[in-house]
This record gives C-alpha cells, structure tokens and sequence, in this order.
C-alpha cells in the first residue's frame, strides 16, 4: 500500500485516547492499562504527535469536550486526527453513548465535537460494547470509521481493544512492511486476531468489527479494494514502526525516495493488471520491478 | 469409538425434528377451542387414521382426546406411541410420565418409557421393561424389549430366554421370533429355522431381518448388517426405518451415492427422522471436502483447513498403517479412508444410533470419522492419539471379520495408544478412581453392557479405562502374543469365557480375581490418597495465591506423586514451575513441566512456556521437541508452527522447518510476507532454488518494501549472476 502521500511533513497528528468507565474494578484496570499502552506507543514514536489520553475519573465528558475543542482551534486542514475510545457503550434502540464517569457522551455529540475539528483526515476507533450503534452519527466524508461490533445489540464487553492495541506494536500489523502501521492493517490484525479469540475458545462471538470509510456505508467486516472500503483506511497511518519519514526528509536521498515511489507504483500498478496478463510474463515483470526496488533500497540504506 | 472423557454431549444440537415432531403439548391450550368442533373424535379414529398413515391427522385426533379426556391415561399412552413413532421422543416421555402421574402402574407407560430410555441406550430401559412386566406379566411387547436389551449387552442366553417367554405367551409373536433369529444371524448360522416360522406367518415381516441389521450393525458388521436391510426392504420396500438405516450404513462405509438415494426416498416418503435428515444435509455438505489419495489411504478434509492439517494426518496416518501391519501380522486388503470433521456436529452425524455419544472417532470397517483438531478447545484433544486408537479398531474389526466383543476392541484400541507413547491416551481421573474406589468396574465376561448400556454417568469412561487395563495386563502379564491369539480367537467365534479359557487357562472368574488384585495394588496409592491430595492441592493453590512459592513446593513435594496422572487445570506440576520461577531456579521449573508433558499434559500455554523456557536456556532442540508435541493437540496455531520452524532451522532441521513454515503460511496469516518470506528461507537452504525464489516473489508481492525479503532477492540474483 502506497503511503507516500499520507504524511506530509507539516501534517500534524492529533491523538485522542479515551478509557471509559469499567463499572468493576477488573474492567477498570484493564481499559485504563489498554489506555496507558496506547499512550506510551504513541509518545515512544518520537515524533511531532500531540497526544491526549484521558482516563479514570479524567474522563469525563467535560474533559473530553475541552481537549476535543482544544484540537478544534490547533488543528489545520491536512492535519490527522486519530480518536480511539475503550470501555463500555450503550444503546437504547435510539441513540448509543460511551458509559464515561458522571454523564455519558452520546455518539451525536461526539459526532459534533469531531465535526468542529478542520483536520480533514480523522479516523474515529470506537471499541466500546454497542459501538455498531455509533456507525450512523459519526460516518463523514473523509473520516476512517472503526467499530468493536456490529450493532447496538452486541452488548458484551469487547477484545477488540486489547488487539487494536497489539497491531500498534506489532510490526506482524504492518502487512506490507513499510514500517507504518495503517488503519487498515491495524484494522485487519485486530478483527483477525478478535475472531481467532473467539474460535479458538470455542465461544459464540459477541463482537463482529466494522471498518467505514466511504462516509456513506454501514461498514465491512473485510475490507477490500473492490468494494471501495479500506482505500482511505491503507492510506491513514497510525503509527511507524522507524524512521522512514526521517529518510524521506534527508534531502541527499530524496532522489532515491522518488525513484522507489515510482517502482512502489509501478509494482501496484503490474498486481492491478495481474489476472490480464500471462502468469509467466508477470513474473517476469514482476522480479525485474521487485529487483530494482531492492537494489534502490539497498543504496537508501548505505 | 474413542469417547472423550471430560464431556458428553447431551444431544446433538442440530437435530431437526420434521413434521410431528415440531407440535408440542405446550400448544394443548389453544385446542381446547377446538374440543367443540371435534368432540365426536374417538380412540378408534385416532387409530385408523395412524393405521392409514395419516399422521397429522392422527395426531390432531389424540390431541382433541387427551385434551376432553385429561384423566384417561391410555388416551396419553398411544398418542405417545404415535409421537415416539414420528420422531418425538421428548413429548412421547412426557405423556408416559403424565399418565404415570395418573396410574402408577400402567403397564402401556412403563412400558412407552422403557422404548424412549433403550433409544437412548439407557440403562434404565431394562428397570422400565421390567415394572411394565410386573403391571402386566403378558405384556410380550416388554419382554421382547427385555430380549433385545439383553442382546445388545452382548448376552445372547439371557435374550434367548426372555424371547422364549414372549412366545410362551404369545406363540405368534413375531418380534420375539426375530429375536431369536438376530441371536443364530450373530452367530453365522444363517440357516436359522426361525426366520422360516416367521414368514410363514407374514410373508412380508421384513422386520425380523431390520433386526437382524440392527444387531449385526451394533456389532460393527456393517457390511452384513447392510445386506440384511437390503433383505427386509425386498420384503417390505415401505419399512423406512430400515431403508433409512441403510442409507445411514452406506454412506458410514463410504458408499454416498447410494446412500442418498436411500435416504432421498425416505426424505421424499415423509420419513424424517434425525438421522435421515442430517445425513442429507452431511452428504450436501460433502461438496465443501476435498479428499487426497494415496496407494493405501483416502484422507478426506475440509477445504478450508486440507492445506494445514494434510501433511501431519496423512504422516501419522501412514505410520499407524505401518505400525500395526506389523504388529497384527496383517494386512488391511484396502485403503483406510480418514474422515475428518471441523465441525463437532457434522462428525456426530456419523455416530447417531450408536451408543456412546460424545465420540471423538469412530470407526466403520475400513472407513474412520473423527473430529478436526479445529473442533475442539486447544488442548483437550489429542487428535493423534484418538487416530491412532481408531486404526486400531480397524486393524482388530478386519481381523476378526467383525466379530469382537466390544470390551476387546476397546481395550485393544485403549492399549495401543499409549503403546505410541506414554504421553497419549487419557489419564487416570477422577470418575474412574471414584469407581476403583466403589468396586463399580465389571466382571470381564460383561464389560460389553458397561459400554452399551451404562448404568450410571461415567460408566462408559470407566469401561474404556477397565478394558484398556485388561488388554494392558495381559501384554504385560502373559504376553503381546497373546493378545493376538485372544483376537484370533475371537474371529472364529469363539465366546470371552472360553477365550480366557483357551488363552490364559483361567475361568473368567479366576481372570477377574487376579486382575481386579493386579489393578488395586497398582491404583491403591491414589484410590486411597484422594481425598489429601484434593485436600493438598486446594492448600497449595491458596499459598500460590499468596506468593508464598518455598511454601508451595514444601507443602507440594509430598502430595504431587500420589495422583501423579493429575495433569488438568490446577494442577501441580505448573504450581511448582511457578514457584521454581519466581525463586530464579529456571532449571527445576523446566524440569517441573518436562515431567508435566511426560505424564500427558497438554494445555498449550503450558507446553509453550516450557519451550520458551528451555529456548531461553540455550537447549534449542529441545524447545523444539515441546513444541512439536503441540502438533498433536493444537495444530491450529499459527505461532506455533512460526515458532517451532524457526526452532528447527536454527537446529538445521530444514523439511522439519519447511513443513511448519507451510503450515504458517496455510492458516492465513495476517502476516503473510513474513511467511513466504520464512518459506523461501528454508527452501533456499534445502537447496530447491525455483520454489525458493516463488515464495520470495510472493513475500515481495505482498509487501514490496520488506527490506530482509529484498535482501535476499539480490542474494539469489547475484548468486543466479555468478553461476
């Protein structure tokens, strides 16, 4: 997956981490613990990222509006915004809110606060119970959409956070090895890993992640090309995993990092045409685009 | 039939009960509405309308009766009998026990439970028969169940005597005279006078030779017990229960063309019982299994895990094959076909009407069934311990042409698994020191009723344990030798007492003595230990809570060896590798879990610490060898097979690395360059350069930015440059 375009080097990273309320002292420690590791991840990047991580009693729904308006006023267009929210959620039958200490925060109002922040890339992972029942009033152009389950009526408490917070530091995540970990690709490690929980146990699944990100879909279990799903998700990184970013801002090997976008596209363009050509062919073009991208590498590596 | 010891299922959930078995009596309200309309409804309607096979109807019918007449027990008796006909066996139960509840002693409900529980295999059926008997010493019905039952466990003097009463009674009674003829068929005297008697009387009683399927089929002689049912339906081509039995018993042997046939025409025929129906839906199922063949195996999987499971089932299939060609001195004249089913419910499809639910495998002639290792929780299934114990029954079935008592086999099949290794079979547990302990186990001569009608729950697990010990202490006492002889002996008909007899010059009685003293001196640390190990063992859980680790080994030390087999969740091998950690003594904690996997544990948290442990410890090849035991309880893991092919091409093992590397990359993995890109590491070094470079490319394809993938692309370039 290509992500040449997906960090600009004045682009600014917001992240927003909310634990929300346990209710027991188990759930308590460990939506606070998936928090704190999600905090020392993001902070362990070393980059320019401002990061926000709201827990325990902090979390509140006034502490949650004011570091979200506080973003609303930092933030530029081309900036990202990256929410991610643990714990427990609710739904009616009418409207779905994050269970937080003192009032809950419905998805409407989070929906609003999120709409006020001009960055224009946003990825919104909802990982609460019920967090289906949020797909409708947070779905927007423009914003990657990341669910626990599929609906409001899936109520049971979620793993999904404990894998989304595993493919944030897991370079397995990062599929195609470019050192960054997509939303996407994280997407897919959590959702993957969530369904293994379960079969693996031999438990009934409670939660069927959703990933939307077309701002107008109700959301896909597996996204894919085809179906238009996962385009803006592969290009929103999350995390990196090393210093990529840091070569492609050494001004000496700037040349060297557009030829390998260039091959980057050529070989996503070759695998585009793949069922079109003769099997012997593609392979052929296929070594010599993956040799001369090795050997472009080999001399960004010296 | 390999049972699985912790659990036995209830039922099988997806049993789909047609047409009369959807009405429940929870409905009767709504038909007192009705009552006004139908009020003219008789008992002689009812039953001409069930004559006629107007079901339905009939069934609306007794539904009206039962409900104008709710103190008339006999009303609820034979709309039970019409229920139990259709399928239901539920609702059947319930109005016997209801018209009980109303005359305590009618015979037609005791009897109506007594045919529920024997469809069930329950020992209870023989309890029921015989108070049915007492409420009406006439009730031929009932003895003929009483024979039957006896003949089921194996006993055929008993079921000969109790048809013999029947008939005594009723000299016509034509299903006791086909009691009497299963009992010559059993014995290969197929010119018995009886089956003559019977169709003197009723040319088209095709029921005598369904019966005679019946047995032949709960003996394991399926082929017989097939040409049987194809007689009765010659007679009677309406018997649907028979033709529905054979459907059944052809698609067992592998023969699904047929089967459907048989089985479609039942369906279409409004004969829609559990067994019809499910086998229709398993046969459908079958477009979704591919099956590999080699000169003498047909291994049959699930498309969607053949790639993974192909190479370990297909190898250890093999070398069971090999294994007992010598050690029966015989060879099978046939491929095996090996069955295996992801699904638990799809698999007990295969065992319903057969004693024993809860199976893990289970044998058909030349045919075995089992579930899929992805069937069961990680680590309560030792998949090549129940395919190894299957072959066996396959080896000792065609040995003796089918004709074994069940507690033989069994034991046989229980022996020979931890003949492979001590590590597999089951272990000692708690029901069974419960039944050492209560002198429950059976005399040898009828161990078959324990496995086929048990008497209480865990009988039949004790069963397997008692005739695995049997078959243990004759190899060790007189000799493997005489095993086989046994088995020989068996083939030629010969009965248990006069093969004791022949083999071991010992009554069966004298056998038990010295068995049952054998046994008790083996076990009597941890019959008699029990109940202070459990005491110990609770102790030293709460010290583990509290960290107090010196504690937990001093209060462990004494009582671990009492009940050495215990190896299930709490127990104290892993609390004494905790402790051994947590005082920084790593070299007695692995020592702790090497005896853990030697005594047969197998959670695989466990097994994996302990490779971690000695992977750590710098003893890579013995990481390896934990791990690879996992193989055969939790194929399912993909970081396993990751693990353990880093392991092995660290150790220069390359096919080793090369077979986990593929079984990574079969269970799609999220990270699939890094698969290839393993592959092609391990093919490269096993110096097949052109697969090498395929799984490369595809590592590369997948992610073209892998810089380790990208290396050693130009590694082989420049190598292929230099040549």
């Amino acid at each position: 997956m290509l992500l040449a375009g997906g960090m600009t080097c004045s682009a600014a990273t917001f992240y927003v981490t909310i634990a929300g309320l346990g209710g027991e002292p188990d759930y308590e420690q460990r939506f606070a613990q998936w928090a704190s590791e999600l905090d020392s991840i993001l902070k362990s990047e070393g980059r320019d990222a401002k990061i926000s991580t709201l827990k325990g009693p902090d979390a509140a729904r006034a502490n949650v509006r004011t570091a979200m308006e506080k973003i609303a006023r930092e933030a530029r267009p081309g900036d990202v915004l990256v929410v991610m929210i643990i714990g427990h959620g609710s739904y009616d039958g009418v409207e779905y809110k994050i269970n937080l200490p003192g009032p809950d925060l419905s998805a409407a109002e989070l929906g609003t606060l999120l709409n006020r922040v001009p960055a224009t890339r946003q990825l919104v992972v909802n990982m609460t119970s019920a967090s289906g029942a949020s797909i409708d009033a947070l779905r927007k152009d423009n914003r990657v959409l990341i669910t626990a389950t599929k609906s409001g009526s899936e109520k049971n408490a979620t793993v999904f956070a404990r894998y989304w917070v595993e493919a944030l530091r897991d370079a397995a995540a990062d599929a195609d090895k470019n050192e960054t970990i997509s939303a996407l690709e994280a997407f897919r490690y959590a959702e993957h890993k969530a369904t293994e929980y379960y079969d693996s146990q031999k438990r009934l699944a409670t939660e069927h992640p959703l990933l939307e990100d077309t701002g107008k879909g109700a959301g896909v279990r597996t996204p894919s090309s085809q179906d238009s799903e996962s385009l803006r998700a592969g290009a929103l990184p999350v995390v990196r995993l090393a210093a990529a970013k840091a070569m492609a801002n050494d001004p000496r090997k700037r040349e060297l990092v557009t030829k390998k976008d260039q091959l980057e596209q050529q070989i996503d363009e070759l695998k585009y045409r793949k069922a079109a050509l003769a099997p012997e062919d593609y392979k052929k073009q296929l070594t010599a685009l993956l040799v001369e991208l090795a050997q472009t590498q080999e001399e960004l590596d010296k | 039939m390999r049972l699985e010891f912790q659990r036995r299922d209830a039922g099988i959930a997806r049993m789909r009960h047609m047409s009369m078995a959807t009405l429940t009596l929870q409905t009767c309200a709504f038909v007192v509405l009705a009552v006004a309309a139908l009020h003219a409804q008789t008992l002689e309607q009812a039953e001409t309308l069930w004559k006629a096979k107007r079901y339905d109807a009939a069934n609306e019918s007794f539904r009206v009766l039962v409900v104008a007449h709710p103190k008339n027990p006999d009303y609820k008796v034979r709309w039970g009998r019409l229920l139990l006909e259709r399928f239901n066996r539920e609702d059947a139960a319930t109005l016997f026990h209801e018209a009980i509840e109303i005359k305590k002693n009618h015979a037609g409900a005791l009897l109506g439970l007594a045919i529920v529980a024997a469809d069930g295999f329950e020992a209870k059926a023989v309890e029921f028969a015989e108070q049915a008997l007492a409420a009406d010493p006439k009730l031929t019905e009932a003895r003929v169940l009483l024979a039957r039952l006896a003949l089921e466990d194996n006993d055929p003097q008993k079921a000969g005597e109790q048809a013999d009463k029947a008939l005594a009674i009723l000299p016509q009674a034509l299903d006791a005279m086909a009691v009497r003829a299963s009992i010559d068929w059993l014995n290969d005297r197929t010119d018995t006078p009886w089956i003559g008697r019977i169709l003197e009387n009723d040319p088209r009683y095709g029921d005598a030779y369904a019966l005679g399927g019946h047995f032949l089929i709960l003996n394991r002689r399926y082929e017989e017990g097939i040409r049987f049912y194809r007689k009765a339906l010659e007679l009677k081509p309406d018997l649907w229960s028979a033709r529905s039995q054979l459907g059944v018993n052809l698609m067992r042997l592998g023969q699904d063309d047929e089967a459907r046939e048989q089985l479609e025409q039942c369906y279409a025929n409004h004969y829609r019982d559990a067994a019809t129906v499910n086998s229709l839906r398993l046969l459908d199922s079958y477009k979704n299994y591919v099956t590999f063949r080699t000169g003498n195996t047909i291994l049959k999987l699930h498309k969607k895990e053949a790639d993974l499971l192909r190479p370990y089932f297909e190898a250890e299939l093999k070398r069971a094959i090999t294994t007992y060609q010598k050690k029966y001195a015989f060879k099978l004249d046939r491929p095996v076909q090996l069955e295996v089913y992801p699904d638990h419910e799809d698999f007990a499809v295969r065992t319903m009407g057969l004693p024993g639910l809860g199976a893990l495998g289970v044998t058909f002639g030349y045919v075995v069934a089992m579930d899929s290792p992805s069937g069961r929780k990680p680590g309560s299934f030792h998949w090549a311990s129940t395919m190894w114990h299957e072959l066996s029954h396959v080896y000792v079935l065609s040995a003796t042409q089918h004709r074994v008592p069940r507690w033989f086999t069994e034991g046989m099949a229980v022996y020979e698994e931890t003949e492979v290794s001590s590590e597999w079979g089951d272990r000692l547990d708690a029901q069974v020191i419960g039944a050492l302990k209560h002198k429950k186990l059976l005399p040898v001569t009828e161990l078959d009723r324990g496995f086929v009608h048990p008497s209480y729950p865990s009988q039949v697990v004790v069963s397997y344990y008692q005739a695995g010990r049997i078959c243990g202490f004759i190899a060790h006492e007189w000799s493997y030798a005489k095993l086989l002889a046994m088995m020989h002996d068996f083939g030629a008909n010969m009965t248990t007492p006069d093969v004791i007899q022949k083999e071991l010059a010992l009554t069966p009685e004298e056998f038990d003595k010295r068995f049952f003293a054998a046994l008790d001196a083996e076990t009597k640390k941890v019959v008699d230990g029990f109940e202070d190990w459990h005491k110990g063992v609770k102790e030293v859980a709460g010290l583990a809570r509290s960290n107090d680790w010196q504690q937990v080994l001093d209060k462990s030390n004494g009582i671990r060896d009492i009940y050495p087999d215990y190896v299930e969740a709490g127990n104290l091998y892993e609390f004494r590798a905790d402790a051994y950690a947590a005082l920084n003594n790593k070299p007695a904690a692995i020592g702790e879990l090497e005896q853990y996997a030697r005594m047969g544990g197998r959670n695989p948290e466990t097994l994996k610490r302990l490779a971690t442990l000695l992977a750590e410890a710098g003893k890579n090849s013995e990481a390896a060898r934990a791990l690879d035991r996992l193989n055969f309880i939790d194929l399912v893991d993909e970081e396993l097979h990751r693990r353990l092919g880093d392991l092995w091409m660290a150790d220069n093992n390359v096919e080793g690395a090369i077979r986990e590397y593929r079984a990574a990359l079969a269970e799609k993995p999220i990270d699939l360059a890094a698969s290839h890109y393993n592959l092609a590491r391990a093919y490269r070094r096993a110096n097949r350069p052109d697969v090498a470079r395929d799984e490369l490319l595809a590592a590369l394809e997948e992610a073209p930015g892998f810089r380790p993938a990208q290396k050693l692309l130009l590694e082989i370039m420049q190598s292929e440059q230099g040549k």
